[in-house]
């Protein structure tokens, strides 16, 4: 299948490899003037930065630039939105997502930072090492957008070093294989079916017998897709001091710890193939790295029991694989393209400052990728399938409470096991992640954008 | 904590009482695979309904209108679990709807998620007053991954 990259939002189908991102929360003020500026977006005559496509380059273009709508955004343009799916009808801020991600308490959207609830376009720019192109390429857009849209927000993003994130592990490491998408230029196996084209652009073939997700009118259906973005406050210090609590009353060590809650090793090691160390020696080939399942007719690889990754385990909550879960292991999966915020946290001197990962969850449906996720796999321990093995063992009796990282997990009910028999249950934890902004958005293809911008709703 | 759904579909005026027993013979046997595939369901039956016979029970030579019943208990969310629904029971709901008064319009339902969860909302009679407020009796707070993770071999 030949896709049209020109057409497609850039961060949809690759990952930029930058060091920085500011995210600006807009709203629309003067509706002409800002369809008049979205369509200067999509035209290089105008001279202003331009929409970041999927398109191949030949030399890295100093920044990257991408847009996504919010419901109330579309709408205020004028967009009818009765051919757009329900939950981005509903929105990010509403109180039935909410409850449903699990966005409730101090996560809750009254508490999120000021702007996201009232927020009509995400606009996001990342640049790779020189902040001063950050900076000149923000200064030309607050200029361009003057009397057309209010910048109700703005959240910066810099990568850590050794792409780690706040909590110390190892991130970008597992992203889907998207058919047609341009090949990642650094692949890393991971025995999982690749990802029909539908499942991240409408227009195309999903997962479900080539059905096609698709909005109307059609000119903002295909190489469209859908996101949620998210701003995730993480306590670092909290969950650090959980780490020792917990591994000292599990009499193990807390790196082992830290590991069985995520699923891999800080240093981004699997727990599948190396469940006593994180440093194994010889290191482990980086092309190993994601090359794995919990499943394997191979008894000396199959994790089916959580024994060496436990099967309430962020990663393998997220992305089950090809473990036997209600609602398909592979059939929810979504492309991430966050980045840490917030000062590094030094464990010498901890601290309270702000700190966590913002971005982009996308997929092409967001009910059934990250409203799924969040509301079944994360926050929810009944998702796992019986499958029955010697002993009474049984991966259901092996899971309990939340995601300990990215869970609602109220103290009072928080709950982890670590399944290696005689299992531990885990309690009193958390949360370590809240929500301190979100939203649903439409990420129009270049052809919707010009569409949204051509039309003068205000002479009909 | 399991939830009930009682979902009728009326069908078409016209149907032909034999060409939909000859339908269903067909249909009927693959809903037990799907269900063990979705993994959510506890119990579910069928039945049909003559409203042309005093107690709907259907008789030879019964003239309809008929009604198509599928009675379920199920584990959890169905809006949140409808894509998975739909890859495992599409086909059969699609061949039901396509006998149907009122659904023949969101075949195939894969092409037609929302419209089908819509269409499940308004029919289940579970999910509709007075019926909605009637008592669903549980035996067992469990789901029935539990149930069968607990059961004896």
């Amino acid at each position: 299948m030949t896709l049209d990259y020109a057409d497609v939002q850039g961060t949809i189908l690759q990952g930029y490899r930058v060091d920085h991102a500011r995210h600006f929360v807009l709203r629309v003020v003067d509706e002409a003037a800002a369809r008049a500026l979205l369509g200067s977006l999509v035209d290089p005559a105008s001279g202003l930065p331009q929409i970041t496509t999927a398109a191949r380059w030949t030399i890295k273009p100093p920044y990257f630039l991408n847009i996504g709508f919010t419901s109330a955004g579309l709408a205020v343009l004028g967009q009818p939105l009765d051919g757009f799916p329900r939950a981005f009808r509903r929105g990010a801020a509403d109180g039935a997502t909410a409850q449903l991600v699990g966005d409730v308490g101090a996560s809750a959207p009254a508490h999120w930072v000021d702007g996201f609830a009232d927020a009509h376009l995400i606009l996001s720019l990342w640049v790779h090492r020189d902040l001063g192109v950050l900076e000149q390429v923000s200064a030309t857009l607050r200029a361009a957008w003057a009397g057309a849209l209010e910048e109700l927000a703005a959240q910066d993003a810099n990568a850590l070093p050794d792409n780690k994130v706040h909590f110390g592990y190892t991130d970008n490491i597992s992203q889907p294989t998207v058919q047609g998408a341009p090949p990642s230029k650094r692949p890393l196996p991971d025995r999982q079916p690749v990802a029909p084209t539908g499942e991240f652009l409408l227009g195309y073939p999903n997962q479900n017998d080539g059905a096609v997700y698709g909005v109307t009118p059609p000119q903002l259906s295909t190489n469209s897709s859908f996101a949620a973005f998210r701003l995730l406050e993480q306590d670092v210090a909290g969950f650090e001091a959980w780490l020792a609590s917990a591994a000292a009353q599990a009499d193990i060590d807390p790196e082992l710890l830290a590991a069985k809650v995520c699923g891999r090793w800080r240093t981004g090691v699997p727990l599948v193939l190396c469940p006593d160390i994180g440093t194994p020696d010889p290191p482990l080939a980086p092309e190993r790295i994601n090359d794995f399942d919990y499943v394997s007719s191979d008894p000396a690889l199959d994790d089916t029991f959580g024994y060496k990754c436990p099967i309430g385990a962020h990663m393998r909550r997220t992305n089950p694989r090809g473990a036997q879960v209600i609602a398909g292991g592979s059939l929810h999966r979504i492309i991430r393209r966050a980045m840490p915020y917030g000062p590094p946290y030094d464990p010498a001197s901890p601290d309270a400052a702000p700190r966590g990962l913002v971005g982009w969850f996308i997929n092409a449906d967001i009910a059934n990728a990250f409203e799924l996720i969040m509301s079944k796999w994360v926050n929810e321990s009944t998702f796992v399938k019986s499958v029955r093995g010697p002993a009474g063992a049984n991966p259901v009796k092996n899971i309990s409470g939340q995601d300990v990282l990215l869970g609602v997990n109220d103290p009072a009910t928080s709950s982890f096991t670590l399944s290696k028999p005689p299992n531990l249950e885990l309690t009193g934890f958390g949360p370590f992640v809240t929500t301190r902004g979100g939203a649903y958005c439409y990420l129009p293809s270049i052809t919707a954008l010009r569409f949204i911008s051509a039309q003068d709703h205000t002479r009909r | 904590m399991a939830n009930p759904l009682t979902l009728v579909i009326p069908l078409r005026e016209d149907i032909d009482l034999g060409v939909l027993q000859a339908g269903l013979a067909e249909l009927l046997p693959n809903i037990g695979a799907a269900m063990e595939a979705v993994g959510t369901v506890h119990y579910s039956r069928v039945a049909l309904l003559d409203h042309s016979s005093p107690n709907l029970q259907p008789k030879p030579g019964g003239t309809g209108p008929f009604s198509f019943m599928v009675i379920t208990s199920y584990d959890g969310d169905f809006d949140v679990y409808i894509q998975d629904f739909v890859t495992h029971l599409g086909q059969i709901y699609d061949a039901l709807l396509s006998f149907s008064a009122d659904g023949a319009g969101i075949v195939p339902v894969a092409e037609h998620v929302e419209e089908f969860t819509a269409y499940l909302t308004a029919n289940d009679l579970s999910a509709q007053p007075p019926s909605n407020g009637f008592p669903f009796y549980n035996a067992y707070p469990y789901t029935v991954q539990q149930v069968l993770a607990n059961a004896p071999s």
